[in-house]
């Protein structure tokens, strides 16, 4: 008895998830049915936003190649995907943070894969040398600071931040967090160990209080006065000056934005995110083409408007929702160091205190 | 005994040792996993860098909660079972409903409601021009937090056996103390508390299992408890061998709390033997002590329900402009859960009927020990198990092992109500069964299924709560699209988009409501009869 009820159930439970595809399927316009109508393209990601279904809609439209999409943090997928090793479905992976992305390059999931109209959008700057990955948009890591206590000069440096004038000032969010990472990792590239663990040392003696939240709640900290200073990616303080309520564009509001620079002349901390094609991609040519398609203008839109990143047309200028933008230059650092020197950061950030 | 009746008791236990088996094996899977796995760092090494500070993070946590569910539980079930005051009535039952809210959930609306820009803080600025460093305002982002967080959740556990224990003293016992002269607070600590306190042991032991199971609020507010530990031993550290040991040690754990509670629901109130067996009536309170007791009361539900639950009502009508499309959500939560349930139910109903007599017991703690594991150590097992045999973690096999580890979570729960239901049912019922001499499928039909019918529903709704809340698990097994309404809050939380996350955590939060406000009232309805 038992034993035919559990086996109903789990014919059941196939044939659900069985017709929960076709109907996907079926979902897609006919007119594509024909030669594409079997390919598919699985893709890891580290994103959920409302936009990227419709980003990965208009693909299936334009094509007929089906998307499955599985979404967690990076972190998750990148071990789900040593654990499936060379049976793993994904085609492609997308994540924030180049620090995020060379992880998957680091332990061997990636394939270098170039065509010519990827290497002509995007910069060479914003990507790996041998196509293991490609930068989409730009994500600039920066100081939110509070303007009637604090002036833009003590903050527009990466080392004034260690100054002790601003003792009681700085919040700022826990070292394990992969932009705390990347930051410390070009810090290492720009002014060398010592000088930046002398920095993540200065920088701890000027907490306000012991990292905790996310960007979003430094912002927030600041703009209530508990600190001046707040480390923070630019898209979490553009969401909260193009939010629906009050409190948050008061928020933004009561704060000020500054590209710190390395003083010496250089570019600025910009990070990305990435994009890369699987070393067990089955059809990596379809999955370039995907690519390709996120780097259309159309692609492009979709994948920043909702996220508030910078598209990479519009590479070097920082518009924000207020109306304002302010301009920048990519740094000089390679988005690779950001992986390579991952590991230092963490360890001068344990040495320093820095929860 | 004839031939008949011994096939049929072989294949009744056969049906029973097969359940017990599907129950137990995801766990057994887990243990064998912490105990072999090798591989990794040395034992020393992860003793040292991981288990002992994960271990003492998370001992620490149980304590805390401990402390305060005790001291916010056993006080009001004693108000509400032994005096009358202004809203007794409603205390009664709406002290439940806390329950209802996941403790991920719990851990959102906390941080929001205290953070610096949240109301309370918020108010303190306009009301008195000060800046947030002038003043302290204590936040939840700590080891305090997390277990007041807990706490505010999983209390009604210790509230409800509380209740039960102090409805059902004796009255002689109790007006023997008073006529001896001993005052209210002498007859609750020499009296009434003593012979309450297996069935309190009991409460908090099932609460504090919950709260080592916990995954969701721990992670949201960055503690680095046991359950956390495991998830980010495997998925940051990619250390498959340190998460299952990890594992191991938070499974020993919930078992410890799993026997005390079997251990201490075998033990009887020493003052329970009485003849006069009769509900003492509530008595009156001078009129300072009766306001007293309401605004214990009051205080404890608006801390625990009110203000958290209206925040998110208040936050989802405020941002119905973000709200996220949650349709593909929605329909997995429906799918996963109803899957879960079904099974769940199956091995509930196979595991009561061919469990009864002399096995019931056994059949308890085979449902106990299910239900004990943390979704997380189960889903870790089943994980490894995948990699092992080199099965894809987000194909459709995983997505049967989760169906799988929700039946062998979740059994217990959905079990309880149909064991009651039996339980109802008088001896001779089953004596005139066999005397008729209905067997087999026909008996399962006519006779056994009616009889559990009533705890059918309970038992049903009790399950696809369970299910459509459960998210470590969830988090680790799911395929590719198959996103709950718990991931996806739990995923735009992390993201640090509460605002998306408000509205999944309410939906989940109001499903819970159900079998919570079914469980208060029939649990009344009980006191009623008696």
């Amino acid at each position: 008895m038992k034993q035919i009820l559990s086996a109903t159930a789990f014919a059941a439970l196939l044939l659900t998830a069985c017709s929960q595809q076709t109907a996907s399927d079926s979902a897609q316009p006919s007119q594509a049915a024909s030669a594409t109508a079997s390919k598919s393209l699985q893709i890891y990601s580290a994103r959920h936003y409302d936009s990227d279904k419709a980003l990965y809609a208009a693909f299936e439209e334009q094509t007929g190649v089906r998307i499955d999409v599985r979404e967690a943090k990076s972190d998750q997928l990148l071990e789900t995907m040593k654990a499936e090793g060379q049976n793993s479905p994904a085609d492609l992976i997308i994540a924030a943070d180049a620090g995020a992305v060379w992880r998957f390059q680091d332990a061997g999931l990636t394939q270098g894969y170039v065509t010519p109209a990827l290497e002509e959008q995007v910069p060479a700057s914003m990507r790996e040398a041998e196509g293991n990955w490609y930068g989409l948009s730009n994500r600039v890591r920066l100081v939110a600071y509070d303007p009637e206590r604090i002036s833009e000069d003590q903050v527009d440096e990466w080392v004034k931040l260690a100054d002790p004038a601003l003792q009681g000032e700085i919040c700022v969010r826990s070292s394990s967090n992969i932009y705390n990472l990347s930051l410390m990792a070009e810090l290492i590239d720009r002014l060398g160990e010592a000088e930046a663990q002398a920095w993540a040392e200065g920088v701890v003696a000027n907490m306000a209080r012991s990292p905790q939240g996310g960007d979003t709640d430094q912002i927030r900290a600041v703009a209530a006065g508990e600190c001046s200073v707040a480390i923070v990616n630019h898209y979490y303080w553009s969401r909260l000056a193009a939010s629906s309520l009050d409190r948050d564009t008061k928020t933004a509001e009561a704060t000020a934005l500054v590209i710190p620079s390395f003083g010496d002349g250089q570019g600025a901390h910009v990070n990305i995110t990435g994009v890369a094609i699987t070393a067990s991609a089955e059809d990596p040519a379809l999955a370039a083409q995907f690519v390709e398609f996120l780097l259309t203008e159309s692609g492009q839109a979709l994948l920043t408007s909702e996220t508030q990143e910078v598209p990479l047309a519009r590479l070097g200028k920082l518009d924000l929702p207020t109306g304002n933008s302010i301009a920048y230059t990519v740094s000089p650092t390679p988005l690779e160091a950001f992986g390579e020197n991952q590991a230092d950061a963490q360890r001068i950030y344990d040495l320093a205190g820095w929860n | 005994m004839n031939l008949l009746t011994t096939y049929q008791g072989q294949a009744r236990r056969l049906t029973f040792l097969t359940m017990a088996g599907f129950i137990l094996l995801p766990v057994a899977v887990a243990i064998w996993f912490g105990l072999t796995l090798g591989g990794g760092d040395t034992w020393s090494h992860i003793l040292n860098n991981r288990l002992a500070p994960y271990t003492a993070t998370t001992l620490g946590m149980l304590f805390l909660v401990a402390a305060q569910v005790l001291l916010i539980a056993v006080p009001a079930a004693w108000l509400v079972s032994r005096y009358k005051f202004p809203g007794r009535a409603i205390f009664n039952w709406a002290l439940v409903l806390p329950l209802a809210v996941p403790g991920y959930v719990m851990a959102y609306v906390w941080a929001e409601l205290s953070g610096v820009s949240g109301p309370f803080q918020t108010f303190i600025r306009d009301m008195t021009g000060l800046r947030a460093r002038d003043y302290f305002f204590p936040d939840v982002y700590n080891l305090p937090g997390l277990s007041f967080v807990l706490a505010t959740t999983l209390f009604p556990y210790v509230y409800i056996t509380a209740r039960a224990a102090f409805a059902n003293q004796s009255l002689c016992t109790l007006e023997a103390a008073r006529s001896l002269g001993a005052s209210h607070y002498r007859t609750f600590w020499r009296v009434a508390l003593p012979s309450a306190r297996p069935a309190i042991v009991a409460g908090l032991a099932l609460a504090l299992m919950e709260a080592a199971a916990d995954y969701g609020a721990a992670d949201f507010l960055g503690i680095p408890t046991l359950g956390v530990g495991i998830v980010r031993a495997w998925n940051s550290f990619g250390e498959p061998a340190t998460a299952a040991r990890l594992a191991l040690v938070l499974i020993a754990i919930a078992f410890a709390f799993m026997i005390l509670e079997k251990v201490s629901r075998g033990q009887r109130g020493s003052q329970q033997t009485s003849s006069r067996w009769r509900s003492p009536e509530p008595q009156s309170l001078s009129r300072t002590n009766a306001l007293l007791a309401s605004a214990f009361c009051g205080v404890v539900l608006l801390v625990s329900f009110i203000l958290p639950v209206g925040r998110l009502l208040w936050l989802s009508l405020e941002l119905r402009a973000v709200t996220p499309d949650i349709s593909g959500p929605l329909i997995s939560t429906l799918l996963l859960a109803s899957f879960g349930t079904i099974l769940g139910l199956i091995s509930a109903i196979a595991l009561t009927l061919s469990g009864r007599g002399r096995s019931r017991q056994a059949g308890r703690l085979v449902t106990a020990a299910g239900y004990a594991a943390p979704g997380a150590v189960l889903a870790l097992g089943a994980v490894l198990f995948l990699s092992s045999s080199n099965l894809s973690i987000s194909g459709p096999f995983s997505l049967a092992i989760l169906v799988w580890v929700y039946a062998s979570r979740f059994t217990a729960a959905g079990s309880e109500p149909l064991q009651a239901a039996l339980e109802r049912a008088p001896k001779s019922l089953d004596h005139a069964t066999r005397s008729l001499g209905a067997t087999g499928f026909r008996r399962l039909l006519r006779v056994d299924l009616p009889l559990i019918s009533p705890g059918l529903w309970a038992g049903l709704l009790i399950l696809f709560v369970e299910t459509l809340k459960e998210l470590p698990a969830t988090l680790m097994l799911r395929p590719f699209g198959w996103d709950t309404l718990a991931v996806e809050a739990y995923k735009y939380a992390a993201d640090e988009r509460l605002a998306q996350a408000v509205f999944p955590s309410l939906l989940i939060t109001l499903a819970g409501l159900a079998p919570v406000l079914l469980l208060s009232w029939q649990m009344s309805r009980s006191r009623q009869v008696q």
